[in-house]
């Protein structure tokens, strides 16, 4: 693996001249807007806590048959384009009703800059993934950048035309996996990445391209 | 000479330290004493020695006045402030004051399995007229040191509760008495194998068997953790100890119904009133045997009187227990003596023979069965409680006749039963129902010939939870993680059991579903539901959240007990039930659960315990709750040791207590899905350990992993799940056998 | 007031109802969710609303309540044999008429164990086998035995049993035994298959009928306790997952020499499957589907609650006034609670009609779903044919990846046999129907496929 720094600074350069990245938030279903808890140019904050266990700020009420449902931020940063006018309006399913301005964080622009790096397996077809459940265990246990994979080692499955296909590594030597960039049951675009992997004999250099961004981007 | 003075001084300066640490420092103007005794302290060298000693005189008349004050306005809560100071005596201060030798074993301070925890083999030397003689025991007990942090306080992890009971069985082995010392605030409430609640559990059941005597002497006797070490044949009570279903401050926690922080400080006080648990209280409850007196505002660690008096306690104690399995005459003699010096009368050995490790055992039942009995309300006829002893009586003299003498000729019946199976031709089935059948009306049994197969025929059910009967829906609490659509309310409490048909989260039931859709239709017959739930400590407001209680429950006790069939099988259960003060337990529930218990014991019937949900011990009923884990615990022991299948499921939240003691020690018990299980909640897991638990920490899951249960059933398989359980588990003491 | 009806379906079914809607003069509200964006059915609906998922029962109903909606058509697939779904539109606060049978019906005529128990106790042939499930493998091994020596009775030549799981379905938890020897070890390993998968170890022994024709009776029931029939179809032309391909009807070649008394065959399915609707108190549009052998028997196999994606060709030998029937429009009107408006005997049935399935699969492939671009889609339109597609001629069009490929529905009715499957050929030989992959290769169809298999029609296959 060859480090091109040119190429990194240009990257980097362009990242900060925008540090945000716009996340829509939509309607999961139909129903009725009964309630916004948030206000324009609130600070909201995705799930927190040690295990996640703490949801994130509630963001507004859809109602559907008699089930209030509180939609919660997945993700940081601060509310934008609230869509006032919906309030106790029917709204359709994946309407947007808000978007999340979400500042780039350390950890998301070195994944931004990685995925130039990285051996990227992705999407084949517009479908929903999840990792093969033997894959999930080891990281479960050993946290990304530690599990290894190697060619024929099952990766993803593939919910495709009602069938289940699965998806495996096919390039030769030991890879790490490093970075996940889809989650599990969402349609991910064909074309789009799923995960990031780093030949092991390369992890030096990787290492060192992070050390840079982090030096960059503190 | 000055030496001297000085150390009169600093004994003095910290005598008055304790007082203003025990009662705070507006009492009596103790600052303003303290102020000036330091004052002295610092500049000591500028004062004559006459000046000194008139200071030291006058301030000791004035501390030996406030000390008299202070112990007589002494209030529980001060008295909890005793237990818990630097200054009171610990275990390992008793090792070496009370015991004339001892040698710690598995554990030097900190290089220790766990340091609260400390068990030595120690020698008492007992002087009659002028002959020496030596007794060996086991020394078990709590070290709470004088402010060592690893000391955890004395709060026992889980293995530090297992090595307790290791050298128990040691201690057996030897036969040799046991010595313990509680001085413990509660268990230290982890989950790590096989989980705080498992282990005090572990501990109970074995000691509720152990074959030597054994005495304990509370200190400090915080609720589970406490009796992990505490159910013993004599129970001494340190005068200034405390011994309690929970702390004041937990208890107000509670009472004023905190997630997060402190409680304020006047309601611990009023807590602690409340809950009895004084040493003067436990005596007139029952709860314990005998106070050892201390010297005002409690023993400390230099109070050499004390420790004396402690020696003649424990073994007068330790002889009286193995004095009355020896001879009640003796016995009788002994006690009239009124030993109470270290001039011993007499010499008894400590050795017990078979048979008397048999009575010991005897006794230890009949005591622990009698404790908290006051306490049962019971509203009936002299003659109806005269003619239900009759009914059991006879009910146990007709099964003994029916299972014992049968036994023997059934045994070969059966044999030839199974032999037939075996051969496995076609023509079994016509030749072997018709039988079995005969064979069933022999022993009495009216089993169908069904037993054996696995099936049991779906019975449609026209139970209607009243869950199901709003047209709404609801959202899986997993939903997010799994995907699972919004559920019909209708469907999800009709047909799904409770159950999401996605990810299989269990939502909570009310008990009522239980009862309807397990037990075979009109199977069910409760008994003892006159016994009702009480205030026997007159906590305040109890008395009207009972009422409560039982106007929205419609029954007495968060217990219910009954006889059931499930496919058939004949058995006896009892269900906590969330709804009733979540599900906690009192006086009232661990009678009935003896007596359902007793019940399955003499009719040689499965015992099912359903868990709806429990809290814990009710705190409202203090000491008299806790007893409850003791006294069930030895019910549980004496059934499972007679033949019995005992069979605990738990379903949505059980905790604590309970779970620690007769349904912990269940051998077989198994969980329902999404069941949180475990001994204390996050809250009191973070204020004692400090730390954060994963939000699946109380997980069936986890507690399968650990080893506490031995399964995760689905709710929808329930009725199937236990049929298969009777036919599968227990000895061959079972009815149906 | 106008009647409203939700379309709780998507593609080809979606319009067919709209369509039954607007001859009917009834109002409609179409659904659909974003990948379907592109679909005809959308594009050609008055009245839609975007939901999240075609089976997410509270957007449906959501949708109904907030459009006022009084009737609810769940088309085929998704949730129209789905119970649940139905006895909760009925039972809930603000019911809805379901357009199809009762609950019940579609419950206990979905259960298999129950159909055979109920077909048993009427007197109705079903394939032999156990009625009960097995949970003891000597009563397997005795039952297997009865059964063997059953076939053998019956003058079967080639004897052999399925032992399957009775929680099972869709070829899952099936094997198939030969003799008595293996039935033992089958049986222990498909028990403990089901209680791992299915948490049931209930086990059902069934007779393999090794040759069949695939014939199917539609039945149309009112609410007032009329009944009717529109013939048999045959549906043997299957994928090797159970998947019809071609389907015909009539249900029998009368021309075709077999030995068989076909027409008296004919006359008893559907004498049988009215008899089981009777009995039930069946309405709405049925489907009752038999296995017939080469030897002359015949047996009920299952019985579909819900209008099937072969209805047409039906409605179209079906004449009544001189005019097609559509059954769909039959169906809406009976669950309206409508009376027949004929007998049976103003029924009459003429000449024959054949439904292509064209779908994107790799029929080499083990027939397998494809994805990918339509670019060109065109025929030649004629009197005799009928295209029933949700797919746009106009512009490309992406095929969805979470439903079954299907592209277009081709009914083509002839005077007769001959002439029918003439035309289908001639259709499948004009047809221009090409599209890529998200690979950029050529995307496959099973038009060959469908042209070689047309020629076995009416024949008896290997089931």
């Amino acid at each position: 693996m060859e480090i091109n720094f040119n190429q990194l600074n240009e990257i980097l350069k362009n990242l900060k001249a925008h540090p945000f990245k716009i996340y829509p938030v939509l309607t999961p279903h139909t129903g009725y807007l009964r309630e916004f808890k948030v206000k324009e140019g609130d600070r909201v904050s995705g799930p927190s806590g040690k295990w996640l266990e703490k949801p994130g700020t509630p963001l507004f009420v859809l109602e559907r048959e008699k089930n209030l449902k509180v939609i919660k931020a997945k993700i940081d940063g601060i509310v934008k384009n609230l869509k006032l006018d919906l309030l106790d309006k029917f709204v359709e399913a994946e309407e947007i009703v808000l978007e999340i301005q979400h500042p780039l964080s350390q950890e998301e622009v070195i994944s931004e800059i990685l995925l130039s790096t990285l051996y990227i397996i992705r999407a084949p077809e517009t479908a929903r993934y999840i990792l093969s459940p033997s894959l999930l265990q080891r990281i479960e246990k050993q946290g990304l950048g530690k599990v290894k994979v190697k060619k024929g080692d099952e990766l993803l499955i593939m919910s495709f035309m009602k069938r289940e296909v699965p998806i495996y590594f096919e390039e030769e030597g030991s890879f790490i996996i490093y970075k996940l960039y889809f989650s599990p049951f969402e349609v991910v675009p064909a074309e789009k990445p799923l995960i990031g992997l780093c030949p092991e004999k390369d992890l030096p250099y990787l290492e060192k391209i992070i050390k840079r961004i982090k030096e960059e981007w503190s | 000479m000055k030496i001297e003075l000085h150390k009169k001084l600093t004994h003095l300066m910290e005598t008055a330290i304790y007082i203003r640490d025990i009662k705070g420092e507006d009492f009596c103007d103790i600052q303003t004493l303290i102020e000036k005794l330091l004052e002295v302290h610092q500049n000591f060298y500028s004062y004559s020695v006459e000046e000194l000693k008139s200071f030291i005189e006058s301030t000791n008349q004035k501390i030996e006045f406030l000390l008299q004050k202070a112990e007589e306005t002494l209030t529980p809560y001060e008295i909890v402030k005793i237990v818990r100071h630097p200054q009171r005596i610990t275990l390992q201060d008793i090792l070496e004051n009370v015991y004339d030798n001892y040698m710690e074993l598995g554990g030097d301070k900190e290089i220790n399995l766990d340091p609260a925890i400390v068990c030595a083999k120690a020698m008492l030397i007992r002087k009659v007229d002028n002959e020496l003689y030596f007794h060996q025991v086991m020394v078990i007990g709590h070290e709470k040191g004088h402010g060592e942090e690893y000391r955890q306080g004395g709060s026992a992890k889980p293995w530090g509760n297992e090595k307790a009971l290791r050298y128990m069985k040691m201690a057996e082995t030897e036969g040799i008495p046991i010595h313990f010392f509680i001085f413990t605030p509660g268990a230290y409430p982890i989950e790590d194998y096989p989980g705080a609640a498992q282990q005090i559990a572990k501990n109970l059941y074995y000691m509720a068997g152990l074959k030597v005597p054994t005495i304990s002497f509370i200190s400090e006797g915080g609720s589970g953790g406490a009796e992990a070490i505490g159910l013993t044949d004599f129970r001494l009570m340190a005068e200034k100890g405390y011994y309690s279903v929970i702390s004041p401050e937990g208890a107000a926690a509670i009472e004023a119904n905190l997630k997060e922080g402190r409680p304020p400080r006047e309601l611990v006080e009023k807590c602690a009133n409340f809950l009895k648990l004084t040493s003067y209280d436990n005596l007139k409850l029952g709860t314990i045997d005998r106070i050892v007196p201390e010297p005002p505002l409690g023993a400390r660690k230099k109070d050499f009187d004390f420790f004396r008096r402690l020696k003649v306690e424990l073994i007068k104690a330790t002889d009286e227990i193995v004095l009355q399995t020896k001879s009640l005459k003796m016995f009788r003699k002994y006690v009239l003596s009124k030993q109470d010096s270290e001039n011993f009368k007499f010499y008894v050995d400590w050795d017990l023979t078979e048979d008397e490790r048999e009575i010991l055992l005897e006794n230890r039942i009949k005591k622990y069965r009698k404790i908290s009995k006051w306490a049962v309300y019971e509203p009936k006829s002299i003659m109806k409680s005269f003619m239900e002893v009759g009914h059991n009586l006879s009910l146990k003299v007709k099964n003994e006749i029916k299972y014992k003498i049968l036994k023997q000729g059934q045994k070969s019946f059966k044999k030839f039963l199974s032999e037939l199976s075996s051969e496995s031709s076609v023509i079994l089935k016509p030749v072997s129902d018709p039988v079995k059948t005969v064979y069933n009306l022999i022993v009495g049994k009216k089993l169908k010939p069904r037993i054996g197969s696995q099936y049991i025929p779906e019975e449609t059910t026209p139970y209607e939870s009243p869950l199901a009967l709003e047209d709404k829906t609801v959202s899986c609490p997993q939903g997010e993680k799994y995907g699972c659509p919004d559920l019909w309310v209708p469907d999800l409490y009709g047909e799904f059991c409770g159950v999401c048909p996605n990810c299989n989260y269990h939502f909570p039931l009310e008990y009522t579903w239980y009862l309807n859709n397990i037990f075979d239709k009109g199977s069910i017959r409760t008994f003892n539901d006159e016994i009702s739930s009480t205030d026997p400590l007159n906590f305040a407001g109890y008395s009207e959240k009972l009422r409560e209680a039982k106007e929205n429950t419609g029954v007495n006790s968060a217990l219910l007990s009954f006889e059931a069939k499930i496919g058939g099988i004949s058995l006896i259960a009892v269900m906590l039930i969330g709804d009733f003060r979540q599900g906690t337990v009192g006086v009232a529930e661990g009678e009935k659960f003896i007596r359902a218990i007793e019940i399955a014991k003499i009719t040689r019937r499965p015992f099912l315990a359903l868990v709806h949900s429990t809290g814990g011990i009710r705190i409202h009923e203090g000491t008299l709750g806790v007893i409850q884990m003791p006294r069930c615990t030895i019910a549980v022991r004496d059934y499972v040791e007679a033949g019995g299948l005992y069979i605990v499921v738990y379903d949505n939240n059980s905790y604590a207590g309970p779970v620690a003691s007769f349904l912990g020690s269940a051998p077989y018990q198994f969980a329902l899905r999404s069941t949180r299980l475990g001994f204390a909640g996050p809250r009191v897991i973070r204020e004692t350990t400090g730390q954060d638990v994963p939000p699946d920490y109380h997980s069936a899951e986890n507690a399968l992993k650990r080893g506490h249960i031995q399964g995760i059933w689905d709710r929808r398989e329930l009725r199937k799940k236990i049929f298969t359980a009777l036919l599968t588990m227990g000895g061959q003491n079972l009815y149906y056998r | 007031m106008k009647e409203r009806l939700l379309i709780a379906n998507r593609g080809e079914i979606a319009l067919r109802i709209m369509e039954a809607c607007e001859e009917l003069g009834l109002d409609y509200v179409a659904v659909y969710t974003k990948e379907d964006e592109e679909s005809l059915h959308v594009r050609l609906a008055k009245k839609k609303v975007r939901i999240s998922d075609y089976r997410d029962i509270n957007d449906l109903l959501a949708v109904a309540d907030e459009n006022k909606c009084s009737l609810i058509h769940p088309g085929y697939g998704f949730l129209s044999e789905d119970y649940r779904f139905a006895r909760r539109v009925e039972k809930r606060e603000r019911p809805l008429i379901f357009v199809g049978p009762s609950w019940e019906a579609i419950r206990d005529l979905g259960n298999k164990i129950y159909l055979k128990k109920l077909a048993s106790q009427l007197k109705i042939p079903v394939i032999p086998g156990t009625t009960e499930p097995i949970y003891n493998e000597i009563e397997a091994e005795f039952k297997a035995e009865e059964l063997l020596e059953l076939l053998k009775e019956e003058g079967f030549e080639y004897r052999s049993l399925f032992i399957k799981a009775a929680a099972g379905g869709g070829g899952m938890g099936i094997e198939e035994v030969k003799n008595l020897e293996e039935v033992r070890p089958v049986f222990r390993k498909i028990r403990a298959y089901a209680k791992r998968l299915f948490g049931d170890e209930g086990v059902l022994i069934e007779a393999k009928i090794p040759v069949i024709q695939h014939v199917e009776v539609q039945i149309l029931g009112s609410k007032k306790g009329e009944y009717v029939h529109f013939g048999t179809r045959n549906c043997t032309i299957q994928s090797p997952f159970k998947q019809k391909r071609i389907e015909i009807a009539p249900g029998f070649d009368f021309n075709k020499n077999f030995s068989l008394n076909l027409q008296k065959i004919e006359s008893e399915i559907i004498k049988y499957s009215l008899r089981l609707a009777k009995n039930f108190g069946y309405y709405s549009l049925g489907t009752w589907e038999w296995l017939v052998t080469p030897e002359g028997k015949y047996y009920l196999m299952e019985v579909n609650t819900r209008v099937q994606v072969e209805n047409e060709i039906s409605g179209k030998i079906s004449f009544i006034n001189n005019n097609s029937v559509n059954l769909i429009k039959e169906q809406i009107k009976v669950a309206l609670g409508e009376r027949l408006e004929y007998t049976q005997e103003e029924i009459l049935f003429k000449g024959t009609s054949i439904e292509l399935r064209l779908i994107a699969e790799d029929v080499s492939q083990g027939f397998q779903p494809l994805s990918g671009t339509i670019t060109h889609f065109k025929w030649k339109p004629e009197s005799w044919l009928t295209i029933r597609t949700h797919v746009p001629q106009d512009k490309p069009y992406n095929i969805p990846t979470q439903f079954d490929p299907n592209l277009a529905l081709a009914i083509i009715y002839g005077e007769n046999f001959e002439l029918a499957k003439r035309r289908a050929q001639e259709f499948l030989e004009n047809l221009i129907i090409e599209g890529v992959t998200s690979k950029g290769e050529k995307l496959k169809t099973n038009k060959e496929y469908l042209k070689e298999k047309l020629e076995i029609i009416y024949q008896f296959l290997p089931s």
